[in-house]
């Protein structure tokens, strides 16, 4: 059942995109295609009404309680938008926020170039042990936290880790991977070990969805592996290109576990506003100021969205290309 | 016509170096496990210590306090994959009808689900936690499992992935056929939507399985614990625990690789239908 | 996501002893139970006969603890009262408790019977009203079992009771008698000893430290702070007084500012591999901690066996013998329980019955806190092999006799927890100002305290 490589390129890049406008003839077969999307409702449904109670609902209560405030003696009373006023100008989400948006830059890049080489590399075929390959860039990420916990206390350790042993013997100084210069990088490694191969594995499983009539059209055409990666596979990747791009500002702006981790082992470089995240929680678990840890989360979520949108439209700039 | 492949020795050397820096903390992981609580914090931390000590420490952890960390295991087991199956299943569902259908208000929903989940979830942990137990579902396996089964990442997930996955082309020829859309979405698409729905498995598998801070909310009695919350009530035993939680370090550091193995048999296991793409002919390794 | 587990309540605060398991005789009169002969005292209580009735009437509590194998001394309960089942749930040890706890207080749902909550905590929680009152249940009879200070701790500011002490930590100083030997050091008497010491020692071997101060460890800090008579904390009710950096304070902040500037003491952050490692080397050359330490050094750090002696706290001023506390836990029955009386009789008969109270320091190793057993022969005579044959026991029983009587916790330790570390473990890692850092601790305690509805007063 092999189709020319141009009907099949045809359809992929139809697939997504709204039926075209029709004329008046056709209008009865307008209104068949509009009720059959409809029966899209039917498939969206059920995930639609787990997500309205387990997500919203919480949320809503999050968001209602954001404009109270509670003291310990005192009681609750309600403040409008107070709370959100206040993290405003509060210093500590602030540096907060900028922590996680240097992080971003930082760590997001290396990451998704990684993983983009893996996942191409893992396809080619050129790739001896693959499979080994595979599992092996996702194990980390299958990882628990206590147990990177630690494993990075000790290999950050700044007597007993390999990197300071070595060190020892060398007669040098290893690097202060837990003080407060180091700490940034620190962390983006620790994500770039544990999620690489998780967004490795979302672009691979894209990848398989790329016909091989391309392929073998293209090295008809006397294309190499390497020039139908960048050809052929790069642009088939783009949507899900995209979709690792947004996960991964949501998870850098809401970096919560690894800093968190690391907290035991350098409790005095990481506070508990180290990143906004950290700070809603202990906001909530530690200073008993949980209607101002959901306000300082609702503003954490704006940030997000905003960077999401900056994100979005400098890549779909940059693809009109 | 073959197409003679020729393996490159440059990017498997490349990949190599990347395995190893994957492998790294997990082989010190291993070699942590065979040693005694003593060896560990005496030795160098990335070889053997003086005794092999991988079996008695496999033995104790399983039998320590009548074999909780089995009861966890298993409780582990249970949230894990119902909700990843739940949430596959969920995500697929409604990620191939926002993909493959067009209705009204379809592109609000997708904005509004996208911008729910840039809200971080530790927001969300004290309002569900209020209202599970208004209803009664606190200390309740419930309590772990509901949540997970509503992945948004799953969800946009397979919508990015139905949209090409699954043929438009396809869908129209079992419709002409007389099929109603159900039967196209079990018949037709359902098979292009493997490679991506063991996706979704996979990930919720390893996240629930991972998951620490619900559980930790959500459960008081220890006999309903995950292997996460339960390991690290282990770990704080050992700092100022009875003197007779003598090994305990080394039996969280044996409990955690311990359940790691699992994810690695799910994830050999599911791979294979990665290989079963609509490609036919693929290029095999 | 993770929850932090606070290192005040990582030590499980389960005071522990050398005097684990064998070699250890149990006095006998295990039959004798001294709560259900319970008097009633103070007016207005429950009288005996509801008492009896009480103890009679199926019943189930659920009691949260961390203690581990706390069944084996449940079942001796439940042995003397049948009726009266007792549902034993871990739900985590120190912060994800509380935590719970809290939220189910909030929630006005699941909270517990009765609970497990160290001495540091009650004022977190009886500020929320969490416990019930235990005077009406005769509770008051018990005070003059327990040591002075101990009793101080758990009672109220109207001479409300909250709870039963179970153990404690009464601090002391445990060092290596090979290290000291080898560099010929005295044991240190007074804190100027101590420093002396420390200069003598580090010069003598720079990789070697007379002791490591944790720039995390707030809790081993309040407890020096204790000893050396700083009140950090006075509480009536919603009116708090802040005297974080009183003289006592600065005394304390000062001194270990000055050694670590030195250079001559460490301040690694503890119970982190790094600092086990420490330790398992020998780059720490003593410990001060609290009297659950022995037995947590015989299980963590094994290899150094026979090497460890145990002596009291170096003192401010030569000749006195006073002490501070870290750790230690008592049994609260909570608000909101369906059988207060049968719940307020369990927490009394655990921690006042001469064989529980034995069971958990032979079984558990928690270091007690009622006189009769502190004074007892055969836990004093105990001889611990880690500690070459040492009466540890002996001595920190003597130590817990010394612990100043004064000292109170704030409602809202969590707070204090963090703007400490933010300061003074700070300073003491960066090796700045100590004693200034107390005073920002002071000042950030106090503007979180305001915001939250307190009347505070600072020094």
């Amino acid at each position: 059942m092999s189709r020319p490589a141009n009907q099949v390129l045809g359809s992929r890049l139809a697939a997504g995109s709204p039926p075209p406008a029709s004329s008046a003839p056709q209008r009865g077969r307008r209104r068949v295609r509009a009720r059959r999307g409809r029966y899209g409702y039917v498939f969206a449904l059920p995930f639609l009404a787990c997500f309205a109670l387990l997500f919203v609902l919480p949320l809503g209560y999050a968001l209602y309680r954001s404009l109270f405030k509670t003291q310990l003696v005192g009681g609750t009373v309600f403040a409008g938008l107070a709370n959100y006023t206040q993290a405003l100008t509060d210093g500590q989400f602030l540096a907060g926020v900028s922590r996680v948006a240097l992080f971003f830059v930082m760590q997001v890049p290396l990451m998704l170039v990684l993983a983009l080489v893996a996942a191409l590399a893992i396809d080619s075929g050129l790739l001896r042990l693959a499979r080994l390959t595979r599992l092996g860039i996702f194990i980390p990420y299958a990882v628990p936290g206590v147990v990177a916990a630690l494993m990075w206390g000790y290999l950050y350790g700044p007597d007993f880790g390999p990197a300071a042993q070595l060190a020892a013997k060398l007669h040098v100084t290893a690097p202060d991977f837990l003080g407060r210069t180091l700490m940034l990088p620190s962390i983006a490694n620790i994500v770039t070990w544990e999620f690489t191969g998780y967004n490795m594995i979302v672009l691979y499983a894209a990848l398989r969805t790329v016909p091989r009539e391309l392929y073998e059209a293209a090295a008809v055409d006397g294309a190499g592996p390497w020039r139908i990666a960048w050809r052929i596979k790069v642009p088939a990747l783009r949507p899900a290109l995209l979709l690792t791009l947004m996960f991964s500002v949501i998870g850098s702006f809401q970096l919560f576990t690894e800093p968190d981790l690391l907290q035991s082992v350098a409790p005095t470089v990481i506070g508990p506003s180290y990143t906004p995240n950290l700070y809603a929680y202990s906001l909530a678990f530690t200073s008993q100021e949980p209607d101002y840890a959901a306000a300082v989360s609702f503003l954490l979520g704006l940030v997000t969205v905003i960077i999401s949108y900056a994100v979005l439209y400098g890549a779909s700039r940059r693809s009109r290309r | 016509m073959t197409v003679l492949r020729r393996r490159s020795n440059l990017l498997t050397v490349a990949m190599l170096v990347f395995l190893l820096y994957s492998f790294f903390p997990l082989f010190w992981l291993f070699i942590s496990s065979t040693k005694t609580t003593g060896d560990l914090f005496s030795t160098f931390g990335l070889w053997f210590g003086h005794r092999f000590a991988l079996i008695s420490n496999i033995r104790l952890a399983l039998t320590y306090s009548h074999g909780e960390y089995l009861r966890w295991l298993l409780n582990t087991l249970i949230y894990s994959v119902t909700s990843a199956v739940g949430a596959a299943c969920l995500a697929t569902f409604s990620g191939y009808g926002f993909a493959k259908y067009t209705f009204a208000g379809r592109n609000a929903l997708l904005a509004a689900v996208l911008g729910t989940i840039m809200v971080p979830v530790t927001a969300l942990a004290i309002p569900t936690y209020f209202l599970f137990s208004k209803v009664g579902l606190v200390d309740t396996p419930w309590a772990v499992i509901l949540p997970s089964l509503v992945s948004p990442f799953g969800f946009f997930l397979m919508w990015v992935y139905a949209r090409d996955a699954v043929n438009d082309s396809i869908m129209d020829a079992a419709r002409i056929d007389g099929a109603g859309e159900m039967a196209i979405f079990f018949r037709v698409s359902l098979r292009s939507l493997a490679p991506g729905f063991v996706t979704v498995v996979l990930f919720t598998l390893v996240a629930t399985w991972n998951n620490y801070f619900l559980p930790l909310i959500m459960l008081s009695d220890s006999k309903y614990f995950p292997i996460t919350v339960g390991l690290s009530v282990w770990e704080s035993e050992t700092a100022g625990g009875g003197g007779s939680n003598s090994a305990l370090t080394s039996m969280v550091v044996t409990g955690a690789m311990l359940s790691v193995i699992p994810l690695i048999v799910a994830f050999i296991f599911l791979q294979r239908y990665w290989q079963s793409g609509l490609s036919a002919g693929a290029v095999k390794e | 996501m993770q929850i932090p587990e606070k290192r005040f309540t990582r030590r499980g605060m389960l005071a522990l002893t050398g005097a684990a398991a064998a070699g250890l005789a149990i006095d006998a009169c295990s039959s004798s139970s001294s709560s259900s002969g319970a008097t009633a005292t103070a007016s207005g209580t429950v009288s005996q006969s509801e008492i009896n009735k009480a103890m009679k009437t199926p019943t189930t509590l659920t009691f949260w603890t961390w203690v581990p194998d706390i069944s084996k001394e449940v079942a001796v309960f439940e042995r003397q009262y049948p009726a009266i089942k007792i549902n034993v749930v871990n739900p985590g040890q120190g912060t994800p408790l509380y935590t719970k706890l809290r939220t189910a207080l909030d929630a006005g749902k699941g909270t517990p019977d009765l609970s497990q909550i160290e001495y540091q905590y009650i004022p977190t929680f009886s500020i929320l009203k969490g416990f019930v009152d235990l005077r009406p249940y005769g509770a008051a009879a018990n005070a003059g079992k327990f040591v002075d200070w101990v009793w101080r701790q758990v009672t109220g500011p109207n001479g409300e009771i909250y709870a039963y002490p179970q153990d404690t930590g009464p601090m002391g100083m445990l060092y290596r008698e090979d290290i000291f030997a080898k560099h010929r050091i005295s044991v240190p008497a007074t804190w100027d000893d101590f420093a002396t010491a420390a200069h003598k020692l580090h010069a003598a071997d720079s990789g070697t430290y007379l002791t490591n101060t944790a720039d995390n460890e707030v809790a081993a800090w309040h407890g020096l702070m204790w000893q050396a008579g700083s009140r950090p904390y006075t509480v009536h009710g919603t009116t708090v007084g802040l005297a974080l950096d009183d003289a006592a304070s600065k005394k304390v902040a000062n001194y270990w500012g000055g050694l670590v500037a030195d250079g001559v003491i460490s301040t690694d952050p503890d119970f982190t591999s790094n600092w086990y490692q420490g330790l398992d080397t020998g780059k720490y050359a003593s410990w001060l901690t609290g009297a659950w330490g022995p037995a947590f050094l015989a299980g963590a750090i094994k290899s150094t066996a026979g090497k460890w002696r145990a002596a009291p706290l170096p003192q401010w001023n030569s000749g006195q013998q006073v002490a501070g506390n870290w750790g230690g836990s008592t049994n609260a029955v909570i608000k909101g329980t369906q059988y207060p009386i049968a719940a307020a009789k369990f927490a009394e008969f655990l921690n006042t019955n001469p064989t529980t109270t034995a069971m958990f320091n032979t079984q558990q190793s928690l270091f007690p806190s009622l006189k009769s057993l502190l004074s007892s022969a055969s836990f004093s005579s105990y001889k611990s092999p880690f500690f070459g044959g040492q009466q540890a026991n002996k001595l920190f029983a003597q130590i817990s006799a010394t612990v100043n009587v004064n000292w109170q916790w704030p409602p809202f330790l969590d707070q204090s927890i963090t703007d400490w570390t933010a300061t003074v473990g700070k300073a003491l890692g960066s090796k700045s100002n100590v004693a200034a850092a107390t005073t920002q601790w002071e000042s950030q305690l106090a503007s979180y305290a305001k915001a939250q509805g307190f009347h505070v007063t600072t020094s």
